[in-house]
């Protein structure tokens, strides 16, 4: 064998067993559902089993700003008609929305609409760059193909983020490597945890509330871009400071990034009759004076010219933005949470009109 | 530029496709200008001072040929000696020396210190030219008439940083004689490449933060068995990393045509310290053997000048190694070890002991050098004799350094390769046989590897 012929041997073996391992969905299965990769796994999974029998289902999607909780809607479904689930996962970005709805919602036929979170509808530059962030890498590993190898390694901005992407699609042990370092340590508990969490996580999350603590009393001088907090939140100050008085470099590559993945999501429900409903999450528990510059342009704006697209009412949900409700400046509480998933179960309803008959 | 990375990745591949693409004539200054472009990647600035090395030494080496008299041979030796010796004083040792002199005269301790930048692998090329230029002295080598020729052995980038050290007569051997290498020598290079790479990326960066750990937060970490893990992780961290470097230094030689000889043969499987030295870093104790201890008078004139002789060899071996009167008394304790054994008698540590007291020889041999890596690793003398005390104690380590267990299975299967390789070699296996064992590394390489921080390969310092 000449060397050549031997080392293409060697390139194809690696390949196959690389293949076999990580990208038949058998290691997804055993992945810690704890970590980035399993808990977004977990939201699928129980979101594939889960019975469905007309087309009135929506979905909710989003980060852990969405929340929005099934629970809370299923108890006034009499009133409202529609079946709600949710897949919304804390720190996920709009990247990841579009590759989990493409795997929840394969023929775009499930669904009778799919609720979308936006902070904003100008599209606030945000300091991170959210185009950047690697964690989406660990979240879609299981997810991505390799028909998206260019697509998803493209999508980041950082030329070295794009070529690990590049790797990590392709050779997916290269993102499960610390997982399946774990999963060595700890064989055993592992395999049992995946197992229990498979069993029962549906109910985990269903059953979830949230905690009541909330962050009111705190006092704020917008002009002097200082803040008092209570002794209850000495440890906040922190998450306060970015919040509160955040830095928003002046570049238009959050609308850039937007378009790009709320545009794909668009495109897969297209012509599917799933109609698409943005709205603006509530603020946060205290709303700066200076909102973010009107963008006519936005992605948001942009797409609701779209048919199937719906951009509710921008301040529909400004009733929400009180302290009591929040247990941070920007994620609601339990009130909160319950307060806001009757609200928006309701609303959909008035959006979408009485559910179609069986 | 460092081997495990992808930047030097596809410089390699480069390299090879302009060295093979091109007219036979034109690959000698492909590569040194490769060699060149690959030191200035890490500082440009010092550039000068290895074309100012390569020119003392090129000519000196002319001059002591050209000389009539050996009074007037040795003259040129001595000053391109000096030269050598000269700039790797300056760089390497005026802070250490001026330290010491300052606190002879009671200034505080960096009064005469500068701020002075380690040229790259100068410890290496400066070893590497003396080895030259003594050759040609001694009449052992021709000395080389093309500049550029004597240029590319210099600087021939996969050994300039971090050796092996290579003979000229071994490098020009294979340089004028060049031949394409066979089948079986690319896949050999290939598979020592990748061999160094997983070395490095799986095992020795997986070690160094192990050892790290241990190092940095001595106090964090009191007790004999957080003590030994830490210093066992450092032995096996410098040995990944040092071999692994070596085995891709060799592979990408071979795979440009060039045979060095290797520089580690499973140290650790040593059944004395003599075993050791005749298996760790080969290039350096030969260097060592050859111009240092055999000069000094080697075992020639008496038990009593053999130990000085070797106690001398490695107190400066240790010392070539850094700075510091830790590396002193690394190297002082080998050679009183080998002192040692040679008092006890050469032929029970220069022959293999039976197999059933092997075992018990070679953990023995393991861990009087792992004692002996404390100096080497520790940040001061203080910090040594702390760890030392530790691994002797009884004390109870309440907060154990943590070693992962698929870690331990990693270092536990390398270790059966390496009695494998021991018994049979398995270099000469057949091509197919490079499959699975590569994919194999492969695969090692992308689980187990370091890849998000860049750690440097520990001899890049030296």
């Amino acid at each position: 064998m000449s060397a050549v012929r031997t080392l293409l041997a060697t390139v194809v073996a690696f390949v196959a067993v690389e293949q076999l391992l990580f990208n038949t969905g058998l290691y997804a299965k055993i992945v810690n559902p704890d970590s980035t990769t399993g808990f977004l796994e977990l939201r699928l999974w129980n979101e594939h089993k889960r019975p469905v029998h007309d087309r009135n289902q929506v979905l909710a999607i989003g980060d852990s700003r969405m929340g929005f909780f099934p629970r809370y809607a299923d108890q006034i479904k009499s009133e409202v008609g529609y079946t709600f689930a949710s897949i919304a996962t804390a720190g996920t970005t709009p990247r990841c929305w579009y590759y989990m709805l493409r795997d929840a919602d394969p023929s775009a036929r499930r669904y009778a609409a799919i609720l979308i979170p936006v902070y904003d509808y100008d599209d606030e530059e945000t300091a991170e760059n959210i185009a950047d962030r690697e964690t989406d890498m660990h979240f879609l590993v299981a997810r991505l193909q390799w028909s998206d190898l260019i697509a998803f390694s493209q999508s980041y901005d950082s030329p070295s983020l794009k070529l690990r992407a590049a790797i990590g699609v392709a050779f997916k042990g290269s993102i499960y490597k610390l997982d399946l370092q774990d999963l060595l340590t700890h064989r055993r508990q592992r395999l049992e945890y995946a197992d229990l969490s498979r069993r029962e996580s549906f109910n985990w999350y269903y059953d979830y509330v949230g905690t009541r603590d909330n962050v009111a009393g705190v006092k704020i001088d917008w002009a002097k871009k200082t803040f008092e907090l209570p002794s209850r939140l000495a440890g906040e100050k922190e998450i306060f400071q970015a919040v509160l008085f955040p830095y928003t470099p002046a570049t238009t590559r959050q609308e850039r990034y937007l378009k790009t993945w709320f545009g794909k999501i668009c495109e897969h429900y297209r012509g599917s009759g799933t109609k698409l409903i943005f709205f603006r999450l509530p603020r946060g528990a205290y709303v700066r004076p200076n909102p973010p510059r009107y963008n006519p342009h936005s992605s948001v704006r942009e797409l609701a010219r779209q048919p199937d697209v719906i951009l509710d009412g921008e301040h529909y949900f400004d009733f929400l933005e009180k302290p009591e409700l929040f247990l941070d400046p920007v994620h609601l509480n339990a009130p909160g949470c319950a307060e806001f998933s009757r609200a928006l179960a309701r609303r959909v309803r008035e959006l979408l009109g009485p559910p179609h008959a069986l | 530029m460092l081997f495990n990375t992808v930047a030097f990745l596809i410089f390699l591949l480069v390299v090879l496709a302009l060295f093979y693409l091109s007219p036979r004539s034109w690959r000698k200054y492909i590569l040194l200008a490769a060699s060149y472009y690959f030191y200035m990647s890490w500082n440009p600035k010092f550039i000068p001072l290895l074309l100012t090395l390569t020119a003392i030494d090129y000519t000196a080496a002319i001059w002591i040929q050209r000389s009539e008299s050996r009074h007037r041979k040795k003259l040129f030796l001595v000053i391109a000696l000096a030269g050598n010796l000269g700039f790797l004083g300056f760089f390497k040792y005026y802070n250490f020396l001026g330290d010491n002199f300052a606190l002879l005269l009671g200034r505080p301790a960096h009064s005469f210190a500068l701020a002075i930048i380690l040229p790259l692998g100068i410890s290496f090329h400066t070893f590497q030219s003396m080895s030259y230029i003594i050759d040609v002295y001694r009449d052992e080598q021709k000395p080389i008439r093309n500049p550029f020729d004597y240029a590319l052995f210099i600087a021939f980038f996969p050994q300039l940083v971090a050796g092996p050290i290579v003979r000229a007569r071994e490098f020009f051997a294979d340089f004028y004689a060049w031949r394409p290498p066979f089948s079986d020598e690319q896949l050999h290079g290939v598979g020592l490449f990748v061999l160094g790479l997983t070395k490095k990326m799986a095992f020795a960066d997986q070690l160094a933060q192990i050892a790290d750990a241990y190092f940095s937060n001595l106090a964090v970490h009191p007790g004999a068995i957080s003590a030994w893990k830490g210093v066992g992780a450092f032995a096996l961290q410098i040995f990944f990393d040092f071999s692994g470097y070596s085995d891709m230094a060799i592979g990408m030689a071979l795979l440009l045509g060039f045979h060095f000889p290797i520089n580690f043969r499973r140290p650790y499987l040593a059944f004395s310290i003599t075993d050791f030295w005749h298996r760790w870093h080969i290039s350096l104790s030969r260097w060592l053997r050859d111009y240092l201890y055999i000069p000094l008078g080697g075992n020639r004139h008496g038990t009593l000048m053999t130990y000085r002789n070797l106690m001398l060899t490695m107190l400066l071996g240790g010392l070539w190694h850094g700075a510091s009167w830790n590396f002193a008394i690394w190297g002082g304790y080998h050679g009183a070890l080998l002192a040692i054994e040679r008092m006890a008698g050469r032929k029970m540590f220069e022959t293999r002991p039976p197999l059933w007291l092997y075992p018990l020889r070679a953990a023995l041999t393991v861990g009087l050098v792992c004692v002996g890596w404390v100096f080497f690793r520790a940040a001061n003398f203080a910090q040594s004799r702390y760890i030392i005390g530790q691994l002797f104690s009884f004390a109870h380590s309440p907060n154990p350094i943590v070693i992962p267990q698929w870690l331990i299975w990693l270092v536990f299967g390398s270790l059966i390769v390496a009695i494998a390789k021991e018994k049979w070699n398995l270099a000469s296996a057949p091509a197919w046989a490079y499959v699975p064992a590569l994919a194999g590394l492969l695969l090692v390489i992308e689980l187990f590897g370091v890849t998000d921080k860049q750690i440097p390969f520990i001899y890049f310092q030296f």
